[in-house]
């Protein structure tokens, strides 16, 4: 059974060894990775790249060489830090709207604790102007409070 | 995209001379020349944008990660007054994957997505929980006589609102990507990579409106539906209220004890 070589030595035209860096990471099944990934930063910088990091980490470092060589295929200019550009942009904008509707909901907790307390001056004003009108029809009785 | 917008974007760490328009200025050779200790030819097409001075040590990461010959060629495909901005954005991608080797900016891109997915979502709870308090707040009691008016009341006497954060969102010129090291939490990330991996169009395409009117009025209409007719019952008709409502409305001593 001949053993298929990976993406990156397909893509190299070499005899794929058994202990191949890129094996794990680059399977034949998928060449536009590696493609990606070579147009950008070159076979030979994503082997040492992936030499320095250890072995259960590989494939999720070639996933993110691979996306961001996309990434700047697609934009040769910005790349992927056009993306993070618009994802401050987009946090920027959504903590101002934030502060706006905090605002407004204490704005109405406000409003809710004056109309709460609005019944209550008027209980008092009634009272008042009941005690009067007692004082007036008993003024006896009145007189013995002063 | 502007170039201020870029160079916010790379944090200003190229060390990019930022004429674009001469070569050697000094006269000696590009900081990129210098590092790769070869000659400065007259047209070379990086010395506009490495200076012999800094120039040498961004363009260390940048050869590290990317080769000079890539980068040589992938500026030679841009325009040239575009290749300011590409220089800085390969100068931050550079620097970011040298401080973070595994995921590089990607790890970035993970974090800011979820905090942008976090401020969404607490931003459609505070448009539903403001669309409560509108349908909640009882009409204002007209005034009457005696009683003073109502002052106007302004949003410039509204206590400061606090616990907002600060609007300063500069792209910093050094992060600290180690939490990015984590395989649990990198795993975890991964659903935003694949998501990415179909098609990086959906972070670049224009940002989606994040506002009151954003797709949320359907939301907040359903949600006002739904409150009223959970408080129609506890209004009763206006006869229930009828004794009630004539003794609540000539307060006497005995009621208020």
């Amino acid at each position: 059974m001949i053993s298929e070589r990976c993406a990156a030595c397909k893509n190299q035209r070499r005899k794929c060894p058994s202990d191949c860096i890129f094996s794990p990471c680059f399977p034949a099944n998928d060449p536009q990775k590696f493609a990606c990934v070579h147009k950008i930063y070159g076979g030979s910088n994503v082997g040492k790249m992936l030499q320095g990091i250890p072995t259960y980490l590989r494939e999720q470092a070639a996933n993110a060489l691979y996306l961001e060589a996309k990434w700047r295929i697609h934009d040769p200019v910005y790349g992927c830090v056009g993306i993070i550009s618009s994802l401050y942009e987009q946090i920027q904008n959504a903590e101002i709207e934030l502060a706006k509707i905090q605002t407004q909901i204490t704005f109405y907790k406000l409003q809710t604790q004056r109309v709460e307390a609005e019944p209550n001056s008027e209980v008092l004003q009634a009272q008042s102007s009941n005690m009067e009108q007692f004082e007036w029809d008993n003024p006896t009785i009145a007189s013995w409070f002063n | 995209m502007s170039a201020s917008t870029s160079r916010r974007g790379g944090g200003g760490s190229s060390g990019a001379s930022g004429s674009g328009t001469k070569g050697r200025g000094s006269g000696g050779p590009c900081g990129a020349c210098k590092f790769l200790r070869r000659k400065c030819a007259p047209g070379c097409v990086f010395a506009p944008y490495f200076d012999p001075d800094q120039g040498a040590t961004y363009f260390a990461s940048v050869h590290k990660v990317f080769g000079a010959s890539n980068v040589g060629k992938l500026l030679s495909k841009i325009p040239a007054h575009k290749r300011l901005d590409a220089v800085i954005t390969i100068c931050y991608e550079a620097q970011a994957r040298m401080k973070d080797p595994v995921y590089g900016c990607v790890g970035q891109i993970c974090t800011l997505q979820q905090q942008v997915l976090a401020l969404q979502a607490e931003l459609s709870f505070l448009q539903n929980h403001l669309a409560t308090m509108e349908i909640r707040q009882p009409p204002p009691i007209p005034p009457t006589q005696g009683v003073p008016t109502s002052t106007v009341f302004s949003v410039a006497d509204l206590p400061t609102v606090v616990g907002v954060a600060p609007a300063t969102l500069s792209m910093p010129t050094t992060f600290d990507l180690s939490s990015h090291f984590d395989p649990a939490t990198a795993q975890a990330s991964w659903a935003v990579y694949q998501r990415a991996m179909m098609d990086p169009r959906q972070y670049m395409a224009v940002a989606s409106p994040i506002g009151p009117t954003a797709g949320g009025g359907v939301d907040l209409q359903t949600v006002a539906r739904e409150l009223i007719n959970r408080h129609v019952p506890l209004q009763a008709p206006p006869q229930a209220f009828g004794s009630n409502a004539a003794s609540m409305s000539a307060p006497s001593l005995s009621s208020s004890k």
